[in-house]
């Protein structure tokens, strides 16, 4: 009796122990968070133990018990995809399918990703539009967001309830007949509702939203704006991409005429839709409207007013910024706090002002950290844009970046700005422009701390974002480094660019490596640049530039007769393009070199089909390997090759053949009549050019 | 991908410029902040020792313009000039030291410290035998003055010491102006590195050299280099200094009374799009389940023995530890025993709420008063 006693005391005793050094390695530890599954069965009798045994033992800091820790729902999930790392040697998870369809270029994955989510909707239109044929439930227990969901108004007759459910579903024109039927009948709509259609119609431009396929329409808008920003292009780009443009006398200002009532909220709401659909003059003239009547406009609408005042044309820099200024002192007055998209609609718009908005930009940057206004991600953006608008000067290039990075190294986001992807794409693009791969290494360190890595936004700017990466790694870091980062982002994270891989070369070519000039291309046939020809010609011009140790040459040879097949079988594809006289001849060159005599030839026969001249290298070299195999034949074969294209070279040639080589008399006149023939080519060429 | 960056790094600075490392910018920046105060004189002899790596060729370039600007100074005040000249002999002492400390070649942080204190300790001594090695490289007007000031210092260390500022910031003036005159050099480097962008696409000859002089390059772009971080490390931040002014703290961060209204459209829809900013394609299978959790289209991975479970938030504790309900029944007897097996039973019950377990012991707290006849006549006793 006595013994289980002790071992019960022994046992609470150890349990004291555990949970003191638990509390001790931290908070967070495993232990604290066992305490809810051990101690209530340990301490559920006799909660008092802790206690005597602190009073036992003076000195020790008190046990603070935490709190139960509750999880997340997808907690366990979240901690087993943390275990999850890249695979360096696979496409990316997204892309994982039958083997067949994996995609291995970036056009491909582009249409992969379309494919997927085209599906999806159309699958979801279908059970949308018939959803009495999917009622069965199987799920058990219930899964709501499986079932049909209804856009078609269920409530029939004419009332503020039926236009308040068109407005939720969005039907822009089946409320807005239902707000004139009311109107009609007499009865008169609540203000509330009244401003919720305004909110609809102002917000879609008084046009159907477009149905559901965010996916495509959000990309067709991005590469709008892209291309509006890479062309510096004014703001008369811009009105493409908002489609809809508002229309004076719309059914927003004719609704908003007709209101008995209206609080700043109908103003607010209509200004912001004239700024959205590109109104600024309009909606500058509302806002005065607005003052007059003494009503006060909210943060959206002045930042809606910000951007009209920075878009509105014919005003010269200074004047715009000085009544962005104005507007900015009204909201002070007003006691309107401003929030980030108010500095950002700022900087943004001082973009446009070019060498004129850098101080006010500076200010506007301080004026929001000063009274405590976190910068985005896309706040960082504006302003590396603004600094480094103009890629060429070089000259006095400002250093802002380094500054930013300093303040940005280390920390965590969250998307906070519709911008806030754009961030990491052009901070490398400052990496690239200033050639500092420090700065380069700091900014890809930042996008990978926490969850950064998903502000580098959509498909094409993670690849620009890499292809800078590594078109600068290519230039300045030592190749063996080049090549670890070329195996850890290919193809798992981007897929290369032809451009992307000519950099990789010539870095090899600096570093002296052209020995993995096999790989790049093996893998460049991989990644769809196979009908690439400017790559295909680096390609051959460095494998065929220098000698090499004879095993490097026979895997240039083949590497060379690889890529000759895809000239050859480009004629399966329509267009062609000629093969270009220095493919040829490096090809030649690189078969000569691996002793494959007799493919180069051959080679030497495209030349005649393609009617291009070989170099004079490259029939200098024919005649080393001539003689190596002491084959006069070959040799005058040559000589006449050079006859027929009357190049100059031709007697030098015949010289050497004469010299080198024991031929018969008959080959001899041969020669002979081989030189003369083209002296007196030449010389009638010559007369025919002079008539 | 991460562990793979940090593993790569340390290969890294075989390819960079042996000389601008942390160290040094230390010393700059000390120099840099006008009016720096050194507290202790140990204090401004460290800065010296390191300070004398990047200041070696200049100085040797500048301290015989400097002595010719002291000696027209020097017919002034002669007490103020025997000051001076023995902070050109300091000076001078560097110039040595940093000789030695050029030559070893950079320590990493720890050793940089060792070898900070080992300069120190030089210098101490230097600074005893200073005359005597500086007779080697200075004017004779100078070595004179100097063995007249190596005294003074002894007993007046206060005014040498306010010196001493005094001079580290005429040296920072005098690396101003040598660094504007290396400015231009920069600017032409920056030119031809530019050139080698423009070209690099089109002619392979052009950037080979230019590789080799970036790798092996000598003096004159080690310079650069180093100003270019001189530049960065002097340089303000760009991102603090004057604001527009309008708002102010105090009227931006009050509580304005806040009106509860349902989320308009326009909020909605910027939420949608900020929902947009950071979707990204899954990385893995258990990223894909942890989305369709979200969407609802999965049901939820359990997480604790309480899965699926939704009682109002109610405890653990509260399910199982009903005792304190049992107050208003007898303390012993056949009741007391009865509600206790009572109890013992709801706590194991999984499947009732702890409203529904209450409920049921307020049920029989009824029961029992309802039969309290039945009960007296069995002797037995409610309270």
């Amino acid at each position: 009796m006595a013994a289980v006693a002790a071992r019960r005391w022994l046992r609470f005793r150890c349990k004291v122990c555990l949970t003191l050094t638990g509390q001790r390695a931290g908070p967070c530890g495993q232990a604290p968070n066992c305490r809810d599954f051990i101690s209530c069965r340990f301490y559920s009798g006799s909660a008092t133990v802790p206690k005597v045994e602190r009073a036992n033992v003076t000195g020790i800091e008190e046990v603070v018990i935490p709190r139960k820790k509750t999880w997340d729902k997808v907690a366990v999930l979240q901690a087993l995809a943390s275990t999850v790392n890249r695979d360096t040697t696979a496409a990316p998870y997204a892309f994982q399918d039958d083997p067949y369809l994996i995609p291995t270029s970036s056009l491909e994955s582009r249409s992969f990703l379309l494919a997927k989510k085209s599906g999806e909707n159309a699958a979801k239109y279908i059970i949308n539009s018939h959803p009495k044929y999917f009622q069965k439930d199987i799920a058990e227990p219930h899964i709501p967001c499986l079932m049909p969901e209804y856009f078609e108004p269920q409530i029939e007759d004419i009332s503020e309830a039926a236009l308040r459910e068109r407005i939720k579903l969005k039907k822009v024109k089946a409320s807005v007949d239902m707000f004139d039927q009311l109107l009609q009948a007499g009865t008169t709509v609540s203000l509330e509702t009244s401003n919720s259609l305004l909110d609809l119609l102002c917000y879609y431009g008084d046009k159907e939203p477009s149905t559901d396929n965010h996916f495509q329409q959000s990309e067709k808008s991005e590469e709008l704006e892209e291309a509006a920003e890479e062309n510096n292009e004014k703001p008369k780009k811009a009105n493409h991409q908002f489609g809809n443009l508002w229309r004076p006398e719309n059914n927003a200002e004719r609704i908003f005429a007709l209101m008995p009532e209206k609080n700043s909220h109908s103003y607010c709401t209509m200004i912001r839709g004239m700024v959205k659909h590109r109104a600024l003059v309009q909606a500058l003239n509302l806002y005065t409207e607005l003052l007059n009547n003494k009503l006060h406009a909210d943060v959206y609408t002045f930042n809606a007013l910000i951007e009209a005042t920075a878009l509105s044309a014919h005003e010269k820099p200074e004047d715009k910024w000085n009544n962005i200024l104005e507007l900015l002192k009204q909201m002070a007055a007003q006691k309107v706090k401003p929030n980030l998209q108010t500095f950002n609609t700022i900087l943004k718009c001082l973009r446009r002002f070019h060498a004129f908005g850098k101080v006010p930009a500076l200010q506007t940057f301080r004026e929001m950290k000063a009274i405590g206004i976190e910068p985005s991600l896309a706040t960082y953006h504006y302003l590396i844009q603004l600094f480094y608008h103009h890629e060429n000067h070089s000259k006095g290039s400002s250093l802002i970046i380094y500054d930013i990075m300093n303040e940005l190294t280390g920390r965590k986001f969250s998307p906070r700005d519709p911008d806030d992807d754009m961030f990491f794409q052009s901070a490398m693009r400052v990496c690239s422009f200033l050639r500092d791969l420090e700065l380069a290494y700091q900014v890809h360190g930042l996008l990978n701390t926490g969850d950064n890595w998903k502000f580098i936004g959509p498909d094409h700017r993670r690849n620009f974002y890499y292809s800078k990466f590594f078109s600068l790694l290519c230039l300045m870091e030592q190749i063996d480094v080049t090549l670890k980062w070329y195996k850890d982002l290919i193809p798992s994270v981007f897929f290369p660019r032809s451009q992307t891989l000519i950099d990789l070369l010539q870095a090899l070519d600096v570093a002296n490596r052209l020995e993995v000039i096999p790989q790049i291309w093996k893998d460049s046939k991989e990644y769809g640049h196979t009908f690439r020809s400017d790559l295909k010609e680096e390609i051959l011009m460095l494998m065929a530039r220098d000698q090499h140790p004879p095993e490097l040459q026979v895997a240039f040879a083949n590497c060379a007769a690889d890529i000759k097949s895809t000239y050859e079988s480009q004629d399966g594809r329509q267009a062609a393009p000629e093969w270009p006289a220095n493919s040829l001849n490096s090809i030649a060159v690189l078969f000569l070199r691996a002793g494959r005599t007799q493919e180069a030839w051959k080679m030497l026969g495209l030349f005649k089909k393609h009617n291009k001249i070989p170099g004079n290298k490259l029939l200098n070299e024919f005649m080393d390997s001539a003689k190596a195999s002491s084959s006069p034949a070959q040799a005058i074969e040559i000589v006449k090759l050079a006859g027929t294209f009357s190049l100059p070279i031709c007697e030098d040639l015949a010289r050497r053949v004469m010299a080198d080589f024991a031929i018969s008399q008959e080959q001899k006149e041969a020669l002979g009549n081989l030189t003369s023939l083209t002296t007196d080519s030449d010389s009638d060429s010559d007369t025919s050019e002079g008539k | 991908m991460f562990p793979r960056v940090s593993a790569i790094l340390p290969l890294r600075p075989l390819s960079r410029f042996p000389l601008c490392s942390g160290g040094s910018e230390a010393a700059i920046v000390l120099l840099g902040a006008p009016h720096g105060t050194v507290r202790t004189k140990n204090n401004v002899q460290r800065n010296f020792g390191t300070n004398s790596v990047n200041y070696s060729k200049k100085d040797e370039q500048s301290a015989p313009t400097h002595g010719i600007s002291k000696e027209t100074e020097s017919q002034e005040s002669v007490k103020e000039n025997t000051k001076k000249d023995l902070l050109d002999i300091i000076k001078g002492m560097k110039i040595e030291l940093s000789t030695v400390n050029v030559q070893t070649t950079k320590p990493s942080s720890r050793r940089q410290r060792k070898s900070v204190e080992a300069t120190i300790g030089s210098l101490q001594k230097t600074l005893e035998d200073a005359p005597k090695k500086r007779t080697k490289s200075v004017s004779p007007e100078l070595e004179a003055a100097a063995s007249a000031v190596a005294d003074f210092l002894r007993f007046d260390k206060q005014t040498t010491k306010s010196e001493l500022l005094r001079q580290l910031q005429q040296h920072e003036e005098v690396s101003k102006t040598q660094k504007d005159g290396e400015r231009t050099k920069i600017s032409v480097s920056n030119i031809i590195s530019d050139m080698k962008v423009a070209k690099s696409a089109t002619g392979r000859v052009s950037t080979r050299p230019v590789h080799q002089i970036q790798f092996d390059e000598g003096t004159d772009s080690l310079m650069g280099q180093k100003t270019d971080d001189l530049k960065k490390s002097l340089r303000k931040n760009m991102l603090k200094g004057k604001r527009l002014n309008i708002f102010y703290l105090k009227t931006v961060t009050e509580e304005a009374p806040k009106t509860e209204t349902a989320p308009s459209l326009w909020d909605v829809e910027f939420a949608k799009q900020l929902a947009m900013v950071n979707e990204q394609p899954l990385q893995n299978g258990f990223a894909e389940m942890i989305q369709w959790t979200k969407e609802g289209k999965l049901w939820e991975f359990p997480i604790d023995n309480e899965a699926g479970f939704d009682d109002d938030g109610s405890e653990f504790h509260e399910h199982v530890f009903l005792d304190k309900h049992l107050k208003d029944f007898p303390k012993q007897g056949p009741i007391r025993h009865f509600m206790e097996l009572v109890t013992c039973g709801l706590s194991k019950n999984p499947y009732l709420s702890v409203k529904q377990k209450i409920e049921h012991i307020e049920w029989f707290r009824n029961y029992f008063n309802e039969k309290q006849d039945i009960l007296k006549e069995s002797g037995i006793r409610l309270n």
